[in-house]
């Protein structure tokens, strides 16, 4: 069986033509159809003219969102141990992960007995920081989270949205267990 | 030339001048705050001058200092004709400006025998005025698109270039045929037409007696002002900005208030040629001046009502939500606004009242309808601005061939049937 046996197979009566729906004389007028699209757009407008506070706007600054959720991915933490020590090993899982290359991480030996390493310096630069959550997906100790519930991050100047390990770990988590899960 | 005269042309140029320059800020703000509420959202209501924010409409001034302190960027890659780049927004923003002098604010007022108009350019060729002028402001758009050596540019240029051989023509037919039914080309003795009636019932309106002719009219000046559906040369989602593309700062917006006080222009032949201009239906100048007194006490007993009405509704919507605890002195602002407003109203009662019932001075009694007509005139021009704006913000864009295909397959042939059959029944008629 080659190509032109197939082709021929096919005759016109065949085939089946299927009458498209042309446009009415009322659609070619398009005067109706802009007159309901106007009463649709003008009763919006009337409506909330008539009641601007009815209208369901956040007045943001004012009125804070109240759809922050536990899995709400807000700035970063860095997570305690039970005795209050920092949780990081600085094992660079996170900042491996992290596909805008934010996490800057310098580790040190660690001298207290309770773990090996941990980070001397640990900054997140978080005007590269996409918010993805992998480095919270990587870490192996639980100790970056992002459960804080901070959405809105101001500063004066760019080096202010650099987070250094200091301020990492002054940020408290809004929501589940405060210290690191990991055993 | 009399005293009477020079203060009249005086009060109507400057009246002129204000209803053009500064009703752009106020389209400005009403096309944000309009299009916020279409789309159930609030709109710019956070600038404010010492708590005042009049609605938002304080925004439109910031915008302007904003857009007066940007820097003024001039793209180096235009070598030949820069003063022509920098002229391109000027023209087309004094087309728009120039082609709306001629539009009379009320009926020409008689003082002394003396016959004068009420409009900034006291010409009783006021239609081939603003036909020739307005004409002009495309050209400001082409020549922008033309000399930014700019590939979006020069496309949004070109299809300026196309809108104006797709809707030039049925726009002149159109007009054609409503100066055959009104017999002048003179805006103001248009109006008079308009203020009668014809079957002795409807009011002789331009949109009653050439229906087709004002719908026609009202398309093609649409596409005249460059304005949704018809905003093809601007093309945002294509060319990014089309033809304004490498202008900055004020040369944007000189483009940018050309827009509006063109919207604004063609708002005012709109309602000056098929909505009965500074007129209100089956009320004539003259019948205004004979019943006076039946018609200041109508004002005096519905501008209370109309005040009242606004009051409440500002009191209503002129505050924040209970959940929110500073409302950043939006109830002193509505304070002082009910305020001033009971304090105009009280006035105007009193100037109608002492006109109706202490003085019957001729003159005053003259003065009184004019500034009546011309307020009359005032809210028409809104109305219709704001029908422009939910226009807008309803309409998507026509591609630009459509409208050709529109302008030169239906426009153009409708217009002439229109012209023809107008033709036939005022020779008929006479």
């Amino acid at each position: 069986m080659n190509m032109n046996t197939c082709v021929s197979g096919i005759t016109s009566h065949s085939v089946k033509t299927t009458a498209r729906p042309r446009n009415s004389l009322m659609d070619k007028l398009y005067l109706p159809a802009i007159t309901g699209g106007v009463k649709v757009t003008f009763k919006h407008f009337f409506t909330n003219l008539k009641d601007i506070n009815a209208m369901d706007t956040m007045q943001y600054p004012q009125e804070q969102p109240t759809d922050i959720s536990s899995r709400y991915r807000g700035l970063h933490r860095l997570t305690h141990r039970e005795d209050n020590s920092i949780a990081c090993v600085a094992c660079f899982m996170c900042s491996t992960a992290c596909p805008s290359n934010c996490i800057f991480i310098e580790a040190t030996e660690r001298l207290d007995n309770i773990d090996e390493k941990m980070p001397q310096s640990f900054f997140i630069d978080t005007l590269e920081c996409i918010f993805c959550g992998y480095c919270v997906e990587a870490c192996p100790c639980d100790a970056i989270r992002m459960d804080t519930g901070i959405f809105s991050l101001t500063g004066n100047k760019r080096e202010d949205f650099v987070m250094d390990k200091d301020t990492l770990l002054s940020h408290k988590g809004a929501y589940g267990e405060e210290s690191s899960c990991a055993k | 030339m009399s005293t009477a005269s020079i203060i009249v042309a005086i009060a109507s140029f400057s009246l002129g001048t204000l209803l053009a320059l500064l009703t752009i800020p106020v389209l400005v703000w009403l096309e944000r705050r309009i299009a916020g509420l279409i789309q159930d959202r609030l709109g710019p209501n956070r600038t404010n001058i010492f708590g005042f924010r009049l609605g938002g409409l304080v925004q439109s001034f910031a915008d302007v200092v904003k857009l007066l302190l940007k820097e003024e960027y001039y793209p180096s890659h235009i070598k030949n004709g820069r003063w022509l780049f920098m002229f391109a927004p000027i023209i087309t923003f004094v087309a728009a400006l120039l082609a709306f002098m001629a539009i009379p604010f009320a009926d020409s007022i008689v003082i002394n025998g003396e016959v004068l108009r009420v409009s900034p350019l006291p010409i009783d060729f006021g239609l081939f005025w603003y036909m020739a002028v307005s004409a002009m402001g495309v050209l400001g758009v082409i020549f922008g698109g033309w000399l930014s050596h700019n590939k979006y540019s020069l496309l949004g240029a070109a299809r300026a270039g196309s809108m104006v051989i797709s809707y030039e023509l049925p726009l002149g037919l159109s007009i054609l045929s409503l100066v055959i039914t009104y017999d002048s080309i003179d805006f103001n003795a248009m109006v008079s037409y308009q203020s009668g009636t014809f079957f002795s019932f409807f009011p002789s309106w331009g949109i009653l007696m050439q229906p087709l002719a004002s719908i026609i009219l009202i398309i093609t000046l649409f596409a005249e002002t460059n304005r949704n559906p018809f905003t093809v040369a601007e093309g945002e989602s294509e060319l990014v900005a089309g033809f304004m593309t490498e202008y900055t700062a004020m040369k944007f917006a000189m483009y940018f208030m050309g827009e509006y006080i063109a919207m604004n222009t063609a708002s005012a032949v709109i309602i000056t040629m098929i909505f009965g201009g500074y007129n209100l239906p089956y009320l004539s100048t003259t019948e205004l001046l004979e019943s006076f007194s039946i018609f200041s006490s109508t004002l005096m007993i519905s501008i209370p009502l109309i005040a009242f009405i606004f009051v409440k509704w500002m009191r209503k919507n002129n505050r924040v939500r209970s959940t929110i605890k500073n409302d950043g002195g939006r109830a002193f602002e509505t304070k002082v606004l009910t305020a001033v407003t009971v304090i105009m109203v009280i006035l105007i009662e009193s100037i109608l009242f002492y006109l109706t019932y202490l003085s019957h001075d001729a003159l005053f009694q003259n003065i009184a309808v004019t500034l009546f007509q011309i307020m009359i005139f005032v809210i028409k021009l809104m109305m219709f601005n704001i029908f422009f704006i939910i226009i807008r913000w309803t309409l998507p864009r026509f591609r630009y061939d459509q409208i050709q295909y529109i302008g030169w397959y239906y426009l153009i042939p409708l217009a002439l049937l229109n012209l023809f059959i107008t033709a036939i029944v005022v020779v008929g008629v006479s």
